[in-house]
């Protein structure tokens, strides 16, 4: 009982780093109608100039605030200069310019400090506390307290503000919102850069377990691309529940199923990817959209 | 006074021998080429060769159906793997050659039958899988695979009979084998089902309402891409004569997908130039700085989607072009297509991000 | 005091060339209608106007020329355009989409009023206030999209199209309703319309296009009294 309880809330916060990825690659293409298979590079970019930042001696909050807003500017620079003549035609070559942006950062990270692992510290400390009578891991639930906060600020924002209301009008018909004034291009880049710092947050909290490296979060993508297919592009809720239904499943069965085990875990999203569709072939959450010729 | 009548300059390609002519001339060319060419050379060719014909099963997806896939370095390794296992069951090996493409076929078949039921991306997205799974099963299914360890598997040597060297018989075996793939590549896609396959890439519900199932054809292209995969990696192993966990990793899938664009998308020579990226490249930087390989690549990959979206094979055409318009025929000016885009659709003139009016 | 005035506007998309010299003048308070048929260029002298579309020759507004602004500039001016198809913010409710139109606004307890103020001229809408606005039947989206419009306290207001898709008793409410908002607000109008019938109840003058040219231009009077008119547009 204990070590499944244990497995429960480890599942739960490696779920809520694969629901930020996931949210973020929602979050980009409600805005711009592409999928950002970069977005985990992103992520793992900024960790590094927090890391390298700690490296000098900062002390951790500072550098993690300063790779956020690192992260934020990145993020709408890239689809000012980069991906804004992509936007709105055929997403399947935007995806590829995103595999190439995602070479690139690789590339640059290794190339500035090596494809060595590095050690990145932890915000939480690595001790147990004890809940509901078993001890589980202080990280898992810090990450996914932090994750879960962060999730609920940003539905807070698109909501309940101005902004958010700007963010949700652009995304649902760009051309409409500037009629009424609203400065599209910079809304475009503002949600960019909301979903890359989504992204930075949840690299960082990850980065202490997996150390750092430039391809630390490509798995980490894998679980997050299956969590949108579960949930449903157009259905944030979805593709959170689909990936702490993801986290907690793959580390049950990496203990419970022998087969699976450690190794082979990553295949679990795709085994309920396979069985999902078997039952119903639109996914879980999704939506059968029609689209005009 | 008689004005001597001016002769239309028609292009040199269309005279008839020519065409005769330069296919022939190129089989003799291929034929003497691995006698004459120093031994490295020949073993560069055929890795170009093997990887050539990798481009072009991912051509056949992705170029010229329009899906997005990173999966189609799992199927040259499964290929491989297959092959290597065969080899070392001491099995004949044209029986190997066959279990090597059906197998790879066989599961491409069946991961397009899941994904391209999903629309969209999701071929993108489920096969980003393959490679990620398929590396930690590779390792884990070491009765078969031999583990981290990998594979070794020598049968590519050159049968007494021949009376060649070991690396001139590869690259023979490589070409031919290759040849035919491209060949009958070739023939598909400038036939019925490379038009339809072009229809699903340009406008899905246009197909459909064409009687033109893309649900059926996507299935059907990417079924042959890995069975192209699965030739691709038995000639991978003839070659390189060793596979590991390794051979089919989430970064040479990328190298996969990046030597395709930037070779050519939906084009049969710039599957060739794809595969020959594919093997020069990373041996040019790796001697320049081999740390900054992926970044070059990452920025080589970026250049050519913005400035030259066909890639290679479309600068190669574009300058043939030209070149004819010199001689005073007024060719239409080539609009630079997107590497996933339909050539020349209307869509390439119109304003980006305005609504079709259907009347003003 | 001539509010908006275009003169010699071209535009094309791509290579096809659509508009080849409009000229247009609406005054303050008045509301100029756009006619013609299908493909004669309407909306896209509109969406000239807006910005959305690039142009050659001169549109003034309020003695500034407009010409080569981004639509959100040129909404920042003070013109409104609901586009043909409506626009509607479909996933958003109609409450967020009235909000969104009063985006430039700062004056928290004026957009307040303001839409008690829209609510209380579509009824209909205050019905439906939460409701995703895609969950509108045409006409109320239309009224919606009208309202959106005026959140902005616009000067000029551009409609492409409002009956498009309805059925004539709602596109005549909805007309009807738009007619109030004139006489309450004092808006300038730009109304392009294929049924003239209705656009005449609404404009004090007119020019028709034809093939991107205007080719006639009168008074509502005048133009309803014209043989051509009638068998054209207004049938016989």
């Amino acid at each position: 009982m204990g070590t499944f309880v244990q497995l429960v809330v480890d599942g739960l916060s490696a779920g809520s780093v694969y629901a930020a990825i996931a949210l973020a690659i929602v979050l980009v293409h409600s805005a711009t109608g592409l999928i950002n298979f970069a977005q985990g590079g992103m992520a793992v970019l900024s960790v590094y100039i927090a890391w390298w930042l700690t490296t000098r001696g900062v002390p951790l909050i500072v550098a993690l605030l300063v790779s956020i807003v690192f992260s934020i500017a990145f993020g709408a620079l890239v689809e000012r200069y980069l991906m804004r003549r992509f936007e709105r035609g055929d997403p399947d070559t935007a995806v590829v310019v995103t595999i190439g942006l995602l070479t690139l950062i690789t590339g640059v990270a290794g190339w500035l400090w090596t494809y060595n692992n590095q050690q990145f510290p932890s915000l939480f400390s690595l001790d147990t506390v004890s809940f509901l009578g078993v001890s589980v891991s202080q990280r898992s639930l810090g990450t996914t307290a932090v994750i879960i906060v962060v999730m609920v600020a940003l539905q807070g924002l698109f909501i309940g503000t101005k902004l958010g209301l700007a963010l949700r009008a652009v995304a649902n018909n760009p051309e409409s919102a500037a009629f009424s004034g609203l400065p599209v291009g910079r809304l475009l880049m503002v949600g960019w850069g909301l979903a890359a710092a989504l992204g930075a947050v949840a690299g960082a909290l990850v980065a202490p377990q997996l150390t750092l490296t430039p391809g630390m979060l490509d798995n980490a993508l894998v679980y997050a691309l299956a969590a949108v297919i579960l949930g449903g592009l157009t259905s944030p809720v979805g593709v959170v529940v689909a990936a702490w239904l993801i986290g907690v499943l793959e580390n049950l069965a990496a203990v419970y199923v022998p087969f699976i085990g450690y190794d082979l875990k990553v295949a679990v999203p795709f085994i309920l990817i396979f069985l999902v569709l078997l039952v119903r072939p639109q996914g879980l959450f999704g939506r059968k959209t029609v689209v005009r010729v | 006074m008689a004005r001597a009548v001016d002769v239309p300059a028609s292009s040199l390609r269309q005279r008839p021998w020519v065409r005769l002519a330069a296919p022939l001339l190129l089989a003799v060319v291929l034929a003497v080429l691995p006698l004459v060419l120093p031994e490295s050379t020949n073993e560069t060719l055929a890795r170009i060769g093997v990887f050539a014909v990798a481009v072009l099963g991912l051509n056949v997806v992705m170029g010229y159906t329009g899906q997005v896939s990173l999966g189609q370095i799992f199927f040259l390794g499964l290929g491989a793997y297959i092959t290597g296992y065969g080899v070392q069951q001491d099995w004949n090996i044209v029986l190997v050659f066959l279990l090597a493409c059906l197998g790879a076929a066989a599961a491409g078949l069946l991961v397009a039958l899941a994904a391209a039921r999903l629309g969209g991306l999701a071929i993108a997205m489920v096969t980003i899988a393959l490679p990620i799974v398929g590396v930690p099963l590779a390792k884990r299914l070491s009765d078969y695979t031999g583990g981290s360890q990998g594979l070794s598997a020598r049968f590519a040597d050159a049968p007494e009979a021949t009376g060649l060297y070991d690396d001139q018989w590869q690259l023979y075996v490589v070409l031919v084998i290759g040849g035919t793939v491209f060949l009958l590549t070739r023939s598909l896609v400038r036939g019925k089902f490379g038009r339809a396959f072009a229809i699903v890439k340009g406008n899905e519900a246009v197909a459909a309402s064409m009687g033109i199932s893309p649900y059926r054809y996507k299935v059907l292209a990417f079924t042959i891409a890995s069975l192209i995969g699965g030739v691709s990696g038995f000639l991978y192993m003839f070659v390189i004569q060793y596979t590991s966990p390794e051979t089919m990793s989430f970064g040479h899938s990328i190298e996969l997908l990046a030597a395709m664009v930037i070779g050519g998308a939906g084009s049969i020579v710039g599957s060739l130039l794809g595969g020959a990226y594919y093997v020069l490249v990373p041996e040019l930087t790796n001697q320049v700085d081999s740390s900054l390989t992926a970044l070059l690549q990452g920025v080589v990959l970026l250049a050519v989607l913005f400035v030259l979206p066909g890639g290679l094979a479309s600068l190669f055409r574009r300058l043939g072009r030209s070149r004819r318009r010199l001689r005073a025929e007024p060719g239409p000016g080539a609009s630079p297509t997107t590497p996933l885009s339909t050539a020349g659709s209307a869509t390439a003139t119109e304003e980006p991000g305005k609504e079709r009016q259907g009347h003003a | 005091m001539t509010l908006l005035e275009l003169e010699g506007l071209t535009a094309s998309y791509g290579p096809v060339q659509v508009l080849e010299g409009v000229s247009l003048s609406v005054p303050d308070n008045g509301a100029v209608g756009i006619l013609g048929a299908n493909g004669a260029g309407k909306t896209t002298t509109l969406r000239a106007i807006s910005g959305t579309v690039r142009t050659g020759g001169r549109i003034v507004f309020d003695g500034k020329d407009i010409r080569g602004l981004r639509p959100d500039q040129v909404a920042a001016l003070g013109i409104a355009h609901v586009p043909e198809g409506r626009g509607t913010l479909g996933d958003l409710t109609v409450r967020d989409n009235l909000r969104v139109g009063a985006y430039l606004r700062r004056d928290r307890k004026g957009i307040a009023e303001d839409i008690d103020f829209c609510l209380e001229l579509f009824p209909n809408l205050a019905d439906r206030i939460t409701s995703n606005a895609s969950a509108l039947s045409g006409g109320e989206q239309q009224m919606l999209a009208v309202a959106r419009a005026i959140m902005s306290k616009p000067r000029l207001l551009l409609l492409d199209e409002a009956s498009l898709g309805l059925a004539p008793s709602t596109a005549k409410n909805v007309y009807d309703a738009i007619r109030r908002l004139r006489l309450t607000l004092g808006i300038a109008m730009v109304v392009v319309e294929q049924n003239a019938n209705l656009a005449f109840t609404l404009v004090d003058s007119a020019t028709v296009l034809e093939t991107g040219r205007s080719v006639l231009t009168g008074t509502s009077a005048e133009l309803k009294g014209m043989d051509e008119i009638r068998r054209a547009y207004l049938g016989g």
